[in-house]
């Protein structure tokens, strides 16, 4: 294995450039040499990323290939085995400030019985009061995610696509610096896939909010601008020419 | 943009938004009341055999004059039971958590600035609360079991006891829960371990009590030192072991670690639903993640056998790989003869039968996990040009097996103890084995909840039909392996009552085989144009 690779936003940037800036640059995220285990399974090895405020990272690769892991590890779930995990100037802390910064958006989450569309993402920014960041509404998120006519519904009445609508419309009824999405795509349509990718880009991104997305969809993973990363075998693939 | 300043929000707005939305309505409080009101009569009287020892215990004299060497056995055994018990409620305990949110608090209050300890608050409260409950009715079983060797001064139990055995018994199971708590983050096996090794003992003892007069008789006379200090200081160590682990733990809240907990919680609540639907499939899988997360799982050839003995291999080589199953399985065949000794002194019985037909369908279930895939997805089985009868009748050997095997030890057990004399009582478990083997291939492949199916009211509350669906799977148990049962209720088993049971066991098994097949292969068979 040669030097870690750094890569951002331009793909021309040479590792040795990516250190330096990685030394005088404030980064959203940066991992290094991140090794990670189930016991004697080694899921990820060698990990060098860098990520930077108000750019999109999408990580592809194929099933079991680390990619949940690695936002796990992000998110401070799991413990690296080896090497650094830093997130917005520190390791995952797990307290009140972190997750006031990061949404997490990973399985299918677990809903209330007795709370609509609207009370949901009422008791999502509820829970992150004092609200001082960008996020919309929920009545403007109803909208945006196509969920006006099932507003007062229950989640557990509504199709699997539409609370997959639903769990990504809650990460953005609070304000974050760092959003982590395990496979946003699932269930969605190929319509509302662009328009998520449009929304991730163009509101949440430009705003100075930071995605990273484990994704099996290169055509969302390019629609939202991404920048992609391919892990192999638990690595990840060094970018060539022919890539960028 | 948005942006509005207000106070950080308490936990407890949050839950009260929450409360507002999801009050329950008066049918489902009437059907948890029920249902509460019902369980209690079952366990009372279950209970009301060992707690009638409680008042039976006499004056020293009188007590040491009526004990014999059955009641000797009867109380070392029941002492041995109510500590594996609590052992295995402490191992459940572990497995569920302990520390464990709501799975939709898991999902929405976790990962927030909300304090971390005010949303674990009420999942700490039911960690202590409940076991300190289990534990103070195990506390005063376990006096009952020694009921007729204890001596006090006064001739009579004084009240005293009985409050301090309950403090003592709360005390330990609370701070055994604590502790299980502070170690929940690291996710080491030591509290696992030591919950094992204690049940382990305490069946031995039950057995050594059971098997020796001489080991009762010692134990007995240990019995008969207890005095009024005995128990307090047992229950002042208890109550200190409990508020000090509980301390411990409280403390160690707002540093809960979320990933630990969003892992557990998951799968607590899975657990508890699979296990409240008789999903076994859900509750074996949930077993085989976390065990092979971690570890490497090697592949093997596929077996040269005929295809549908080929397709079930799967459930056998599941088994093989995790030879702990097996092992409790056979250390639990002890269990209906140690059950009838402490609960009702005899070998035979309600009691003996229920926990037989139990530990029956239990231990058939272990071979049926992949059953249900021929249902759900019949494409390996269409592949291997396998027919849906061959297919489900290879499934069904090894649940056969196991039940027979399983039934076969706990009669030889139980002939052993020499209450249910002769040979053929094991003979019995063993040509009961296929009858309950039928009843946990239909328990395995029953149709899995439709949360969209709406139930119907009745006076016992809002009935749905998986609860029809499971409850049916017992009631056909209960028939299959109806003339066992009888036989073992009563004590007596004839020359007919075997040819019954043969009789039953060979049609129950084949018929199911049959008649289930027939009706998935009509589901998979493609419509007419």
């Amino acid at each position: 294995m040669g030097d870690p690779v750094f890569v951002t936003n331009s793909p021309r940037v040479t590792p040795r450039w990516s250190r330096y800036l990685l030394a005088v640059t404030e980064w959203v995220v940066a991992v290094r040499g991140l090794r990670m285990a189930y016991g004697s399974v080694v899921v990820l090895q060698d990990i060098d990323l860098a990520v930077g405020a108000g750019e999109i990272v999408a990580v592809t690769g194929v099933n079991g290939v680390g990619k949940s892991t690695l936002l796990s590890c992000l998110a401070g779930f799991r413990r690296a085995a080896a090497g650094t995990v830093t997130v917005l100037g520190g390791p995952p802390r797990d307290n009140s400030a972190f997750w006031r910064q990061v949404a997490h958006v990973a399985d299918q989450p677990t809903w209330y019985p007795g709370l609509s569309v609207r009370e949901l993402l009422e008791l999502v920014r509820m829970t992150h009061e004092p609200v001082t960041g960008w996020c919309l509404p929920a009545d403007e998120l109803i909208e945006v995610f196509g969920l006006t006519e099932r507003a007062d519904a229950s989640p557990l009445a509504m199709s699997s696509g539409q609370r997959q609508r639903l769990s990504l419309a809650a990460a953005l009824a609070r304000p974050s610096r760092l959003l982590l999405l395990d496979e946003p795509e699932q269930s969605l349509d190929a319509g509302f896939r662009r328009e998520l990718a449009r929304l991730l880009r163009t509101e949440y991104a430009a705003n100075g909010g930071t995605v990273i997305m484990a994704t099996h969809d290169h055509e969302f993973a390019v629609s939202a601008q991404a920048r992609v990363i391919q892990l192999s075998d638990g690595r990840i693939i060094p970018e060539t020419a022919d890539q960028s | 943009m948005t942006t509005v300043a207000a106070a950080a929000p308490s936990v407890r707005a949050v839950r009260a938004f929450i409360g507002k939305r999801s009050r329950r309505g008066f049918l489902e409080w009437y059907g948890i009341g029920f249902a509460l009101v019902i369980a209690a009569i079952y366990l009372s009287d279950v209970l009301e055999k060992p707690l009638s020892r409680l008042s039976g215990a006499g004056s020293v004299g009188s007590a040491a004059g009526q004990a014999g060497a059955q009641a000797a056995t009867q109380a070392v055994t029941g002492a041995g039971l109510v500590i594996g018990a609590a052992a295995g409620l402490l191992l459940l305990a572990q497995a569920l958590g302990p520390l464990a949110l709501s799975p939709a608090d898991a999902s929405w209050l976790l990962l927030s600035p909300l304090d971390r300890r005010a949303v674990l608050r009420r999942s700490a409260a039911a960690a202590a609360a409940v076991p300190a409950a289990a534990g103070a009715l195990l506390g005063v079983l376990a006096l009952a079991m020694a009921g007729p060797y204890l001596r006090p001064a006064g001739g009579s139990l004084p009240a005293s006891w009985l409050l301090l055995s309950a403090v003592a018994g709360a005390g330990l199971c609370a701070a055994a829960v604590a502790a299980e708590v502070l170690a929940q983050p690291e996710r080491g096996s030591l509290a696992r371990g030591c919950c094992a090794i204690l049940a382990l003992i305490a069946l031995a003892g039950a057995v050594a009590g059971q098997a020796s007069p001489t080991v009762s008789h010692a134990i007995t006379t240990g019995f008969g030192g207890l005095s009024t200090s005995t128990f307090g200081l047992a229950a002042v160590v208890a109550l200190v072991l409990a508020v000090a682990a509980w301390i411990g733990a409280w403390r160690l809240l707002p540093h809960f670690p979320a990933g630990v907990l969003r892992t557990d919680s998951a799968r607590a609540g899975r657990a508890l639903m699979a296990a409240a639907f008789l999903n076994v499939q859900l509750l074996t899988w949930l077993a085989e993640d976390d065990h092979w997360r971690s570890r490497l799982l090697p592949s093997r050839p596929w077996p040269k056998l005929p295809p549908a003995l080929a397709l079930a291999w799967a459930d056998w080589r599941r088994l093989s790989r995790r030879p702990g199953t097996l092992a409790v399985l056979a250390v639990s065949t002890v269990v209906p003869a140690l059950a009838g000794a402490a609960i009702t002194g005899r070998q035979h019985g309600l009691v003996v039968a229920a926990v037989l037909l139990a530990g029956g369908l239990a231990a058939g279930t272990q071979g049926t996990t992949a059953s249900k895939r021929d249902l759900n997805d019949p494409a390996l089985r269409r592949m291997l040009g396998v027919d849906a009868e061959p297919a489900l009748a290879a499934r069904a050997v090894l649940p056969a097996l196991l039940s027979m095997a399983w039934l076969g030890l706990s009669f030889t057990v139980l002939a052993a103890d020499g209450e249910l004399p002769g040979w053929w009582w094991p003979l019995l478990g063993l040509v009961a084995g296929p009858a309950l083997a039928a009843a946990a291939l239909r328990v395995a492949r029953t149709a899995p909840v439709n949360p969209a199916d709406r139930g119907f009211d009745t006076p016992m509350g809002t009935v749905y039909p998986w609860m029809l669906t499971r409850l049916i799977s017992v009631i056909f148990a209960v028939i299959a392996a109806y003339p066992a049962l009888s036989a073992v209720r009563h004590g007596q088993l004839t020359g007919r009552t075997f040819a019954e049971q043969v009789l039953f066991s060979a049609v129950i098994l084949v018929g199911y085989v049959k008649i289930s097949s027939s009706m998935s292969a009509s589901l998979e068979a493609p419509e007419a144009p």
